[in-house]
């Protein structure tokens, strides 16, 4: 990929990415032979994603905590059949997403106080001129990001988490509709990109 | 809020480009920021796994309310916290010992004869629970701790299972 541009951070990060696929299918393939600090590891890589699946469906903070545990602990009778990065990747998501609707389904209620993202409106009073730059960014997104139907929100929150190179795998398990060649956009965010362009220069505030 | 006109959308069909690399990098760090991963929940993890007994029933926790209190670091007051699986209700008091260790008290309903281990950051402990279903561990290692509840005698045909409990600072 481009390594002329590793000095600026996307684009680094995306060089780095067909060696994470590679690294994360060795440390599968030890995991399975029985290496604990193999499966340590995947577990410290993948959790932060798994939270926001499990968040994004809706669950409280504890409630998402006990359906990772449940989650892993299924990986390893699961482990035989994960070759690669991106099985592994749609594999946890998938049943992330599953146990999560089956906790919620056990009588909770739909949205929990400390889920509630949408009231997480960044503070008006900021600092530097730096931070009013920042906060205008976020809070641009996050108006936007409101105004999306609930199931783009979910989306978005997740494949915002998921690696780059697992980018199709997982969207093809969600049912996000995909071209032969890779990833494309969606419609979640192309939906958000025209809020977001919609919104410059209109913000009254 | 006036909406776009549709046909200015960028199309749904078009490979990701730069431009949503940068929005979705900005979802991420909103969503960390707005609704981080406890920092220490993949340590929590790694210590169950290391279990990695398949024959397991994994108990939740009971109580909602009692849920943000669990992982805390360093609480010193004693506090009660109540797991639930489909065989078995266990119930456990942790107390603060003058030695900086925890003293943890545990009830098992409905009350059986069981053996129980606690998983520490040092060495495993293991006690019996009575007939009454009590069970107590006068002295654990501060630190991430873990109970399981292995299956009771062979007399007891259906209690084949272990009970283990999610990971939990003490």
């Amino acid at each position: 990929m481009d390594t002329e541009g590793e000095e600026h951070g996307p684009v680094t990060v995306r060089a780095n990415q067909p060696d994470r696929s590679a690294r994360i299918a060795s440390l599968v393939s030890a995991a399975r032979a029985g290496d604990d600090d193999a499966l340590g590891q995947i577990v410290t890589e993948l959790s932060p994603l798994l939270w926001q699946v499990a968040r994004a469906a809706g669950l409280s903070r504890g409630d998402a905590e006990d359906v990772l545990q449940t989650v892993w602990m299924r990986l390893l009778s699961h482990l035989d059949g994960i070759r690669t990065s991106m099985a592994l990747t749609g594999w946890l998501v998938v049943t992330t997403r599953r146990e999560a609707w089956r906790v919620r389904g056990a009588g909770r209620k739909l949205l929990p106080a400390d889920q509630d993202w949408l009231s997480a409106l960044p503070a008006a009073e900021p600092g530097s001129e730096e931070q009013v730059i920042m906060d205008d960014q976020r809070r641009a997104l996050w108006t936007a990001m409101r105004q999306l139907p609930s199931r783009c929100q979910e989306l978005l929150r997740i494949v915002a988490f998921v690696p780059r190179p697992d980018y199709a795998a997982v969207a093809a398990e969600l049912g996000i509709p995909i071209g032969s060649v890779g990833p494309t956009r969606g419609r979640c965010l192309a939906k958000l990109r025209a809020l977001l362009a919609g919104d410059q220069g209109e913000n009254p505030r | 809020m006036t909406h776009p006109d549709p046909g200015d959308w960028p199309s749904a069909d078009a490979a990701l480009d730069d431009i949503d690399l940068q929005t979705l990098d900005g979802i991420r760090e909103f969503f960390q920021t707005a609704d981080p991963m406890p920092a220490d929940l993949p340590e929590r993890i790694r210590f169950s796994l290391a279990l990695r007994d398949l024959e397991i029933e994994v108990a939740h926790l009971a109580d909602e309310e009692d849920q943000a209190a669990v992982p805390v670091r360093g609480a010193e007051h004693s506090r009660t916290v109540t797991f639930d699986s489909a065989s078995l209700t266990i119930m456990i008091r942790i107390d603060a010992n003058a030695d900086g260790t925890a003293r943890v008290d545990g009830w098992l309903a409905p009350p059986q004869r069981r053996e129980i281990e606690m998983k520490t950051v040092a060495d495993p402990l293991s006690v019996t629970s009575d007939e009454q279903g009590r069970f107590a561990f006068a002295s654990v290692p501060r630190g991430t701790a873990q109970l399981i509840v292995r299956p009771a005698g062979e007399r007891q045909g259906e209690a084949g299972r272990s009970v283990v409990t999610p990971a939990l600072i003490l």
